[in-house]
C-alpha cells in the first residue's frame, strides 16, 4: 500500500513538472496564431524562427555572453572556494563569506538594482562602461561565481587533504600541487560549474534588464516583453528549440556519469579476483 | 627510583630534536618540551593513545608543522625552517594517499620527476621499487584498481623511492585486519631492512611498536614517558603509567618495609614482596610493584617462604586457545591475573573457576614503580 | 647628482646611521613582500571581486535611498563647504514607505505569498524526496536527473507555458470546455491561484534537491530502531525521521521563502492587478517612474526584512557540507 502512495506521488509531481513542457513543445507545431487552440500541425513557425531576425540576434549576443561568463565564473569561483576551504582564519573571512553566498539566496531585483548603481557610479566617476554587453557580463558574473563557488567548493571538501600533504613531502612546491593535483582532481566539477553558470547567463532575464542598454537585448529580453504583450507562437518554437537542445545536453551527460561510475564500480569490484594481496 | 635505559651502542645519530613544543591556538600544547635521538638505520617507534601527540611531532618532522619551540636536526643539519619540499624526509600516509589520477608508476615517479631526475634513471629507480614491493605486473593500474594491502605497497615504493634518510610511518598497520596485519608487518620490517634506511613510526598499538621497532617511546599528554628497546620498555616501565599502558600488569601498592643496595622488602596487602633490585628511598615510602600476569605462577600448594605469594579464590577463567589467564580475588578484594600457556591439553592440576590458589612469582619478576 | 655627494658625505661620517637605514628600508621590503605573499595575492583577488560587486553596490544602494532624485543623476550626499563636508540625508523615500498603506500592504503580501509558498513546498516536496531516497539505488540518479532537468530548462519558458495554459482560452480550458466538463472557462489567470501556483512550480526544486540530499544520507537503522522499540510508522516518521531531516527543511526552506519574496518576473507574467509584490513595485519604481531613490528605500527595506531568514541559513550552511564560516 505505501508502495503504490509513493509512486503515485512521485508520477504525479513529474507530471506537474513535466506538463508545461511538453505543451509548449506540441503547440509550436500548432499552425494557429492563437497559441492555445489547436488547428492542425504545421512548422510555419519554426520557418518564421528562422527569419526572426531580432531573435536570432538575441540569440547570439545571449550566447556570447555566457560564455565569457562561464569562464569568468569558474574562474573567481574556484579562487572563492579554493581561499574559503583553504585557509580557515584571516582578516575578515566571515564578511567574504557572507558575500560569497549572498547573491545565491538574494532577489535577482536588488542583485540588479545595486550592480546598476554601482556601475552608473563607475561610469559617472571614470566615463566608462556603458551600459551594454559589459555590464550585462559582470552581473551575470557575480551570480556565477557564488554558483560555482558552491559547485567547486562541494568537490574540494570532499578532496582529502593528505594528497596535498603526500604531493609536497614528494617535493612539490605549493604551485605546483595545485597544478598538478587539485587541479585535474576538480576538473570535473569545474566542467559541471562553467555548465551551470553558462545556463544560468543564457536564462537570466531581470539582472540582464537592469544591466543593458539601447541595442542590446538578450534572448530572454526578447522573449519577456513578447510574453508580457500575450500569448506569442514564436517563444513557443524558440522554446521547444531550446529544451530540446538542453534536454539532449542533459541526457547525454547523465548517460555519461553513469557509464563512467559503472565501469569504476566494476574495476573496483575487479581488484580482489586478482587473488592474493 | 626506576633503573636506566642501557646506553645505545655507539652509532651515529641521524636524527636529533632538542626541546621541540607544538602550541596549537595558543592554548593546546599538543607537544611539550620533547626531546630525542634516533640513530641510523634505528626502526624507532612513537607509542601513545589518541591525543598524546605522537602525530602532531610526526607532522613536526614531517615539515608540514611548525615547532614552537625547539629545533630538529637531520645528519647535523638545522632543517626546523625548511619546508616539507626541501626535507630528505618522506612519510608513508595511513590513507595511502595515492594520487588517484595517476598510476602506480606514475604515483612513484612522482617525487623523482619533481626532482628533475632524468627519464632513464627515473625508470630505472622505479622499476627496482616496484620489484621491491612486488608489483611489477600492477604498474599500469590506478589506485582504486587495487586492494588495500597493494595500495599499502604502492604507497611504500612512493615513499622509498627518492630514497630519503628518514622514512616516517603513520600508523602503518592501522587499516588492516589482524592476520593481515602479521603478513604485513614481516613483509614491511624486512624490506626496510634491506632498504637499510630509517624510520620513525607512529602507532597506538603496542603489538605492532614491540614487533616492528628496536626502539620505542611511549607518548602521553604530549610527552615521552620512557624511551628504551621493547625489552626494556616491557620489563623494566619507568613508571606505573608506563607499566599500564604496555600489556596487562598486576599492581600492588604497599609501603618500603626495608631496603639496601639490591633488595628492598614492600609490605602490600596481600603479602610481602622481596624485590630483587635496590632503590633508594626510606623506610615507609609508599610505593607501588607491578608484576606481570604470565610471570605469575599458581600451584594448589603453598609455596615455599614468606614472600612473594598470595592466596585467593579463582573468579574468571579466560581461554584464549593458547593461553588461558586466571583472575584471582585475593583477601583484600583484589583482584590479579596470572597467565598460563596451555602446553599440555591435561594439566597436571588442572584450574578451575571457583579453586583456592596460590599465585607466587620471583623476585626478579617484580618492579617498583613511580606511581 | 649633488644629492649624490651630499648622501656620499653623509655615508663618510654616519656609518651607523646608514645602516640603520638599510636595516629600516630591509625590514619595509620584507613587510612588504610579506603583504604582497602569495596567499595573500590569493585571498585578495576575489575578496576584491566580490567586494565590488555584492559589498559597494549595496552600500550605494543605502545611499542612494537617503536622497534625492535629480533631473539626469543622483545629487551627491556630501557637499563641501568652508572645508567641512556636510551630509544631507533625505529621509523621503523612506518616510513616503512607511505612511503609504499600499507599500505595507504589499510587504505584507510578498510575505505572505512566500510563506504559502514555502509551505506548499515543504507539503509537496518533502514526501517526494522522501520517496525518492527510498526509491531504489539504480533508480535514484535517474530520479534526480528528471527532476534537474526542467532545472536547466529556461525558468522563463517554462512559466510562459503556464500562462498559455491557464489563460480563459488556454489549453487547459479548451480541453475541459470541449470534454463538456464545465461550461464556462475557469478563472485561472492573472490571480492568487495563477501566482502561487507559478511559484511553487518554479521552486519545487529548489525545496527538493536539498531535502533528498539530506534524506538520502538519513541512516536506515534509525528508522528499524524505532520501530524496534514499538512505534508505528506514522510515529516513527514524526518523531525520528522528521527531526532528522531538520537541516534539509531549513535549508530547503530558505532557499524558497528568501528569493520568492522578492520575486518579479511570475507575478508579472502570472500575477495580476491585486496580487501585490514587492519586487514588482521595485522594478515599476525603478523602471515606469523613473525614481532611483525610491526604488533604493524599497530594496533596502526588503533586504532588512530577509535578513533574518538569511542570517538563519547561514549559520545552518555554516554546519552543512559545503563551507564552513
Amino acid at each position: 500500500m505505501n508502495k503504490i502512495f509513493a509512486r503515485t506521488w512521485l508520477i504525479v509531481v513529474y507530471l506537474f513538472l513535466y506538463l508545461p513542457i511538453v505543451t509548449l513543445v506540441i503547440y509550436s507545431f500548432n499552425d494557429s496564431p492563437l497559441v492555445s487552440i489547436w488547428s492542425q500541425a504545421s512548422l510555419r513557425w519554426y520557418r518564421a524562427l528562422a527569419n526572426d531576425r531580432d531573435l536570432i540576434a538575441s540569440v547570439v549576443l545571449s550566447f556570447k555572453i555566457a560564455l565569457i561568463v562561464g569562464l569568468l565564473s569558474v574562474l573567481f569561483g574556484t579562487l572563492t572556494a579554493f581561499v574559503l576551504t583553504k585557509y580557515k582564519r584571516f582578516y575578515g573571512r566571515t564578511f567574504f563569506f557572507s558575500m560569497a553566498t549572498a547573491p545565491l539566496v538574494m532577489p535577482d531585483v536588488i542583485v540588479g538594482l545595486s550592480l546598476l548603481l554601482m556601475l552608473v557610479s563607475v561610469q559617472h566617476w571614470l566615463g566608462f562602461p556603458d551600459r551594454g554587453l559589459l555590464t550585462i557580463l559582470l552581473g551575470h558574473a557575480l551570480l556565477g561565481t557564488a554558483y560555482a563557488a558552491v559547485v567547486v567548493g562541494s568537490r574540494l571538501k570532499e578532496m582529502d587533504i593528505r594528497l596535498d600533504e603526500a604531493a609536497m613531502d614528494l617535493g612539490c612546491k605549493p604551485r605546483q600541487v595545485f597544478r598538478l593535483i587539485t587541479f585535474p582532481l576538480i576538473m570535473p566539477s569545474l566542467i559541471s560549474a562553467f555548465l551551470l553558470t553558462f545556463t544560468l547567463s543564457f536564462d537570466d532575464v531581470v539582472l540582464a534588464s537592469f544591466l543593458s542598454g539601447p541595442g542590446y537585448s538578450t534572448l530572454p529580453m526578447v522573449i519577456f516583453s513578447r510574453a508580457r504583450l500575450g500569448l506569442n507562437p514564436s517563444i513557443n518554437a524558440v522554446a521547444a528549440v531550446t529544451i530540446a537542445v538542453v534536454s539532449v545536453t542533459v541526457i547525454v551527460s547523465s548517460i555519461y556519469q553513469m557509464r563512467t561510475q559503472r565501469k569504476r564500480n566494476h574495476e573496483i569490484a575487479m581488484r580482489y579476483s586478482d587473488g592474493i594481496q | 627510583m626506576a633503573t636506566e635505559p642501557k646506553p645505545n651502542k655507539v652509532k651515529t645519530d641521524l636524527l636529533r630534536v632538542e626541546g621541540v613544543t607544538k602550541v596549537f591556538d595558543g592554548v593546546i600544547k599538543a607537544v611539550d618540551d620533547v626531546s630525542l635521538t634516533v640513530a641510523q638505520g634505528e626502526i624507532f617507534a612513537l607509542l601513545g593513545g589518541s591525543g598524546c601527540g605522537k602525530s602532531t611531532l610526526l607532522r613536526l618532522l614531517a615539515g608540514f608543522e611548525a615547532p614552537t619551540k625547539g629545533r630538529i636536526f637531520l645528519a647535523g643539519q638545522d632543517i626546523t625552517d625548511l619546508p616539507p619540499y626541501q626535507r630528505p624526509i618522506n612519510m608513508m600516509f595511513q590513507s595511502y594517499a595515492l594520487f588517484p589520477h595517476l598510476t602506480v608508476w606514475q604515483n612513484i615517479a612522482f617525487g623523482l620527476q619533481r626532482d628533475h631526475m632524468p627519464k632513464e634513471k627515473i625508470a630505472e629507480r622505479v622499476e627496482s621499487m616496484l620489484k621491491l614491493v612486488q608489483l611489477t605486473s600492477f604498474a599500469q593500474r590506478k589506485p582504486h584498481q587495487l586492494s588495500g594491502g597493494q595500495q599499502q605497497r604502492v604507497a611504500l615504493a612512493r615513499s622509498l623511492a627518492k630514497q630519503p634518510k628518514l622514512l616516517l610511518l603513520d600508523e602503518p598497520l592501522g587499516a588492516l585486519d589482524k592476520k593481515l596485519r602479521e603478513k604485513t608487518q614481516v613483509e614491511l620490517v624486512s624490506i626496510i631492512e634491506e632498504v637499510g634506511v630509517t624510520c620513525v613510526l607512529v602507532t597506538h598499538d603496542q603489538e605492532e611498536a614491540m614487533t616492528m621497532a628496536s626502539t620505542i617511546a611511549v607518548m602521553r599528554d604530549g610527552t615521552i614517558l620512557q624511551t628504551g628497546t621493547p625489552d626494556e620498555v616491557y620489563e623494566q616501565p619507568n613508571s606505573r603509567q608506563v607499566a599500564e599502558f604496555i600489556g596487562d600488569v598486576n599492581i600492588f601498592e604497599g609501603q618500603i618495609d626495608a631496603y639496601s643496595t639490591d633488595h628492598v622488602l614492600i609490605r602490600s596487602d596481600a603479602c610481602m614482596h622481596y624485590v630483587m633490585h635496590g632503590i633508594s628511598g626510606r623506610v615507609g615510602l609508599p610505593v607501588v610493584v607491578a608484576v606481570r600476569p604470565e610471570k605469575v605462577l599458581l600451584s594448589k600448594e603453598q609455596p615455599a617462604g614468606e614472600v612473594n605469594w598470595c592466596v585467593g579464590e579463582v573468579v574468571a577463567v579466560v581461554y584464549f586457545g593458547d593461553h588461558t589467564i586466571y583472575h584471582i580475588q585475593l583477601a583484600n578484594a583484589q583482584v590479579i591475573k596470572a597467565q598460563q600457556m596451555n602446553r599440555n591439553t591435561e594439566l597436571a592440576e588442572a584450574i578451575a573457576s571457583g579453586d583456592r590458589v596460590y599465585a607466587s612469582w620471583s623476585g626478579l619478576a617484580l618492579v617498583v614503580l613511580v606511581q | 647628482m649633488p644629492h649624490g655627494v651630499v648622501w656620499l658625505w653623509l655615508c663618510w661620517f654616519n656609518k651607523s646611521s646608514i645602516c640603520a637605514y638599510w636595516s629600516q628600508l630591509g625590514v619595509m621590503i620584507i613587510h612588504f613582500k610579506k603583504l604582497f605573499s602569495g596567499k595573500n595575492i590569493l585571498i585578495l583577488l576575489p575578496y576584491l571581486w566580490l567586494t565590488l560587486l555584492v559589498a559597494v553596490p549595496l552600500l550605494i544602494v543605502l545611499k542612494i535611498s537617503l536622497s534625492e532624485m535629480s533631473a539626469t543623476s543622483v545629487a551627491d550626499m556630501v557637499s563641501w563647504s568652508q572645508g567641512w563636508p556636510t551630509i544631507k540625508i533625505n529621509f523621503a523615500s523612506y518616510l513616503f514607505l512607511a505612511t503609504d498603506p499600499l507599500y505595507i500592504d504589499t510587504y505584507l503580501s510578498s510575505i505572505k505569498y512566500a510563506l504559502l509558498t514555502t509551505l506548499i513546498c515543504l507539503v509537496v516536496g518533502f514526501p517526494f524526496a522522501y520517496f525518492m531516497a527510498r526509491a531504489p539505488k539504480h533508480l535514484q540518479s535517474m530520479l534526480l536527473m528528471l527532476i534537474m532537468l526542467p532545472f536547466w530548462t529556461s525558468f522563463l519558458l517554462r512559466i510562459y507555458a503556464w500562462k498559455t495554459l491557464l489563460v480563459s482560452n488556454g489549453i487547459i480550458n479548451n480541453v475541459l470546455l470541449s470534454f463538456g466538463l464545465i461550461n464556462q472557462p475557469l478563472a485561472m489567470m492573472n490571480n492568487s491561484f495563477s501566482l502561487i501556483l507559478g511559484m511553487v512550480y518554479s521552486y519545487l526544486p529548489f525545496m527538493i534537491l536539498p531535502l533528498y540530499a539530506n534524506l538520502s544520507k538519513l541512516d536506515v537503522r534509525f528508522l528499524e530502531a524505532a520501530a524496534d522499540l514499538g512505534a508505528s510508522a506514522f510515529k516513527t516518521f514524526w518523531l525520528v525521521t522528521v527531526p532528522l531531516s531538520k537541516a534539509g527543511i531549513i535549508a530547503g526552506s530558505m532557499l524558497v521563502f528568501i528569493p520568492a519574496v522578492g520575486e518579479y518576473v511570475i507575478p508579472e507574467l502570472l500575477g495580476g492587478s491585486d496580487t501585490l509584490m514587492i519586487g514588482r513595485v521595485l522594478w515599476d519604481e525603478f523602471f515606469a517612474n523613473n525614481d532611483w531613490p525610491m526604488a533604493s528605500a524599497v530594496a533596502v527595506v526588503m533586504m532588512l526584512l530577509i535578513l533574518l531568514p538569511m542570517s538563519l541559513l547561514n549559520s545552518y550552511q555554516s554546519r552543512q557540507v559545503e563551507f564552513e564560516p
